[in-house]
């Protein structure tokens, strides 16, 4: 036990330490601090120190680019300089498109009469601000169950009480999780070089299984009092279609591995909220009047639909 | 369970009625709610669902005596995500554009728990024949269930049907959103609940 | 033991059976989809710029693909274009590399056929022959150059941008002027009845007949279509949409320079399609005057 907790603990500095590089852009001249997207069509750019305002406000000194149009210089429409003289504000006249990187250079750079070189930044959006976005992407705004409509069988199966709901939705997380990943690096170093894809369904499915068993296996040696609670759920995470999709999204998006983990963490975060909210509601309509008919899965189907609607409301929402 | 003793014609009628996969079985939702937006679309994945529904049957009925009983279950997700890749490849290559509108189902194919189930309770215990035509149930069943969501969904939601404009106008949109397939799907089972218990009232009295 | 032996070799042994069929059914159906695609894609071309079954291209029209690609080394950037060119009769391709500046850098042959130009493999392999490390390339896109009767006919320009909800992708056709003579939608993901109603008639051939100085400034309008306008745009398309010709020219001259009418309920992808299509056409026309002055200015012999 001890073992496995000291190993918890170094993943777990190594994934902050992973984050925390991945985020912000580096600016690549010890004079330049940060540079960054301003509302839809300007740049803001923070140097370390006081620059020269006339050299500022010349357009000429500047020259920037989309990542993949090195040939195709936009114009700057307006530039402004901070009071403090340590920002500066590109201004366009169009809107930019902020998915794409830019490339900035700056040229001598000048500050109290001395000219301190050429630099060339690439302006873009925080990679760890698309990470996050994907992550909320996959648990709301593409919610599986809501809004891609998988994995309906095992959810109106389990959804009927809030302990189970929560139970699967754990389990869920867990074992898509680790399939996910293995998924990953099993289509970039193994499918793709090769030529394998059309082996994608039968690969996928496979590593679910193993994963299903290999968390089976470790939850019942390391804590037996969670498998009773959880272990049951197990086999029923195979039949899911969530699973299957999650892999198969990733290799359809090309995504890399960090992106692949939050997609996979979303998705499971996802179903469990899903799981949640229609267990909630469920328990209520236990207790309400319901036409004979409809009892049991047919008002349990128009229940999702009116979720389904709710989360219609997230679509097209886009963070960062 | 002992090998079944119903006709050939009788287990074809039993899938598509008494046990159909969507409305009484509720198996294999995701695609019941998420692809049934056109009649074509239902017409498609169903005929997708029942080439992999018979030829899995026919091939787990056909080697059931040498599986071994410990990986019963690798052996059928093996022969159904064959079959899918198969089917999928298919699809791919001769009829693209229907492909594309079923977009990832195809490829779910392998994860719909009805194959699996009948696969498990049946396939494995019976001679080539009646798998073959208790898959032609299931299959049809599925189609059947898919096609009729299609039909209400499409002709509410866009006035048409297979493509060809009959009403001229679009009644409610609504119906060619996902979150409608819920609601179809849920009304669908109220009607056979409703079927089912009247038929027995009139059984019983 | 002897339990799991026997179940780890009737497993491996299904495995193979199972790899060997889904390996066959791939190698005979990945040609038909080749195939299929090339041809989908063609029949969308054609039909972009007037042709189909009724008004069949004539046989003199030809399609040539031009590939660009950006060249690099740690202290340069260059544009690459693949370009088609003919000499002594024979079609071969060869690459033209440009500076940033609009400049004439260099010009190499290239060892590819043109049958084979449009498998990315083909062509990585035939650049890695003459472009060699420490520079790499990277494929930017493509441009299809149609020419009827020793002229140029249309530029097809198939582009990708973000939409609504992942990315649209589209093919342009324009005349020399860069004036649009189609649009059509190949794929997207927006919502059915909304965002995808963009791929409907009454959207797309708004797009047509806008001249290059509208295109560069075109906005999109939050109005209702009028109705005179739909009839118009959905001539081709429905029975009801028959209109005298007279007509069809008042309309078209009167709406010609007007800014896109939003879709109902749509307005962002409508958005996403106008400024999409107008950075394409922009990014391009820039591109090939500087690519034409090039040309004649080294007289290559290209076969376009």
């Amino acid at each position: 036990m001890k073992i496995f907790k000291r190993e918890y603990l170094i993943l777990s500095i190594l994934a902050v330490l992973g984050l925390a590089l991945l985020g912000g852009c580096k600016p690549e001249h010890r004079f330049i601090k940060k540079t960054a997207f301003k509302d839809t069509n300007a740049i803001v750019i923070t140097f370390a120190d006081r620059v020269d305002e006339a050299w500022a406000k010349n357009t000429a000194n500047y020259s920037i680019y989309e990542k993949p149009d090195p040939d195709i210089k936009l114009k700057i429409d307006r530039v402004s300089l901070s009071p403090d003289k340590r920002t500066v504000v590109l201004a366009f006249k169009e809107d930019l498109n902020r998915d794409q990187p830019h490339i900035l250079t700056i040229s001598e750079i000048t500050s109290g009469g001395k000219s301190l070189g050429t630099a060339l930044v690439k302006v873009k959006k925080l990679y760890f601000g698309y990470l996050f976005s994907i992550l909320i992407g996959a648990m709301i705004i593409h919610n599986f169950v809501f809004t891609k409509y998988l994995g309906l069988c095992v959810f109106f199966g389990t959804s009927q009480k809030k302990s189970t709901a929560v139970g699967m939705g754990i389990t869920f997380t867990i074992v898509i999780v680790f399939s996910a990943m293995m998924a990953w690096f099993l289509y970039q170093f193994v499918l793709k070089p090769y030529r394998l894809d059309f082996l994608q369904i039968v690969v996928f499915i496979g590593l679910v299984s193993l994963s299903v068993q290999a968390v089976d296996t470790i939850l019942r040696k390391v804590n037996p009092a969670l498998f009773k609670a959880f272990g049951v759920y197990l086999v029923l995470v195979i039949a899911n279609c969530i699973v299957i999709a999650v892999p198969l999204l990733l290799a359809d998006n090309e995504y890399n591995g960090w992106e692949s983990l939050m997609l996979a963490f979303g998705a499971g975060i996802g179903f469990l909220i899903a799981l949640f909210l229609m267990s909630s509601v469920r328990e209520r309509l236990d207790l309400a009047n319901v036409p004979p008919t409809y009892r049991g899965l047919p008002i349990a189907f128009v229940v999702a639909g009116l979720f389904a609607l709710a989360f219609m409301g997230f679509s097209g929402m886009s963070i960062f | 369970m002992p090998a079944t003793t119903k006709t050939n014609s009788q287990l074809l009628i039993n899938g598509i009625l008494n046990e159909n996969p969507i409305f009484r079985l509720a198996l294999s939702m995701c695609p019941a709610v998420g692809i049934s937006t056109t009649v074509m679309n239902g017409l498609l994945l169903g005929i997708a669902v029942l080439f992999v529904q018979v030829f899995s049957s026919c091939t787990i009925s056909v080697i059931k005596n040498y599986i071994h009983p410990r990986i019963r279950i690798p052996t059928y997700t093996l022969t159904i995500a064959t079959w899918v890749t198969v089917i999928d490849l298919v699809l791919a290559a001769y009829m693209p554009a229907a492909y594309k509108e079923m977009g990832i189902f195809v490829k779910l194919i392998v994860a719909f728990a009805i194959i699996t189930m009948r696969l498990e309770m049946f396939a494995c215990k019976n001679p080539v024949p009646a798998s073959f035509w208790d898959g032609v149930g299931m299959g049809l069943g599925f189609m059947f269930a898919m096609m009729t969501l299609g039909f209400v969904r499409e002709l509410l939601g866009m006035g048409t049907l297979f493509g060809y404009d009959i009403l001229g106008f679009k009644p409610l949109l609504f119906f060619v959103l996902p979150a409608a397939g819920f609601f179809c799907v849920g009304i669908m089972m109220a009607v056979f609940n409703y079927v089912e218990l009247a038929y027995n009232r009139k059984k019983k009295g | 033991m002897k339990e799991i032996i026997r179940i780890v070799v009737s497993l491996t042994v299904s495995c193979i059976i199972a790899a060997f069929v889904m390996g066959t059914v791939f190698a005979i159906t990945d040609k038909a989809k080749k195939h299929n695609e090339h041809l989908n894609v063609q029949e969308t071309m054609l039909g972009l710029l007037g042709y189909n079954k009724a008004n069949p291209a004539p046989p003199d029209l030809k399609l040539f693909t031009m590939y660009r690609y950006i060249i690099e080394d740690d202290k340069t950037k260059n544009l690459g274009y693949m370009i088609p060119v003919s000499r002594e009769g024979r079609e071969g391709y060869e690459l033209l590399v440009i500076n940033l500046k609009g400049e004439f850098v260099e010009c190499l042959s290239l060892d590819i056929s043109p049958e084979k130009a449009s498998e990315e493999s083909e062509r990585k392999s035939s650049l890695r022959a003459v472009v060699k490390p420490p520079r790499t390339f990277t494929y930017s896109d493509s441009t299809i150059i149609a020419r009827l009767g020793g002229k140029r006919l249309a530029y097809l320009l198939p582009g990708e941008f973000p939409g609504f909800k992942t990315f649209i992708e589209v093919m342009l056709a324009l005349d020399p002027s860069f004036k649009i003579m189609g649009l059509e939608i190949m794929e997207h993901e927006e919502d059915p009845g909304l965002g995808g109603e963009i791929e409907q008639a009454y959207f797309k051939n708004q797009f047509k007949d806008k001249s290059f100085e509208k295109v560069k400034e075109l906005k999109v309008v939050k109005e209702p279509l009028p109705e005179e306008y739909l009839r118009y745009l959905e001539a081709g398309t429905t029975k009801e949409g028959l209109i005298s010709r007279k007509e069809v020219e008042e309309i078209k001259s009167k709406y010609q320079d007007r800014d896109i009418y939003a879709l109902t309920g749509a307005t962002i992808s409508s958005r996403s399609v106008t400024v999409g299509v107008k950075n394409i056409i922009r990014k391009f026309a820039y591109r090939v005057n500087i690519l034409d002055s090039v040309i004649t200015g080294q007289k290559i012999p290209v076969a376009f």
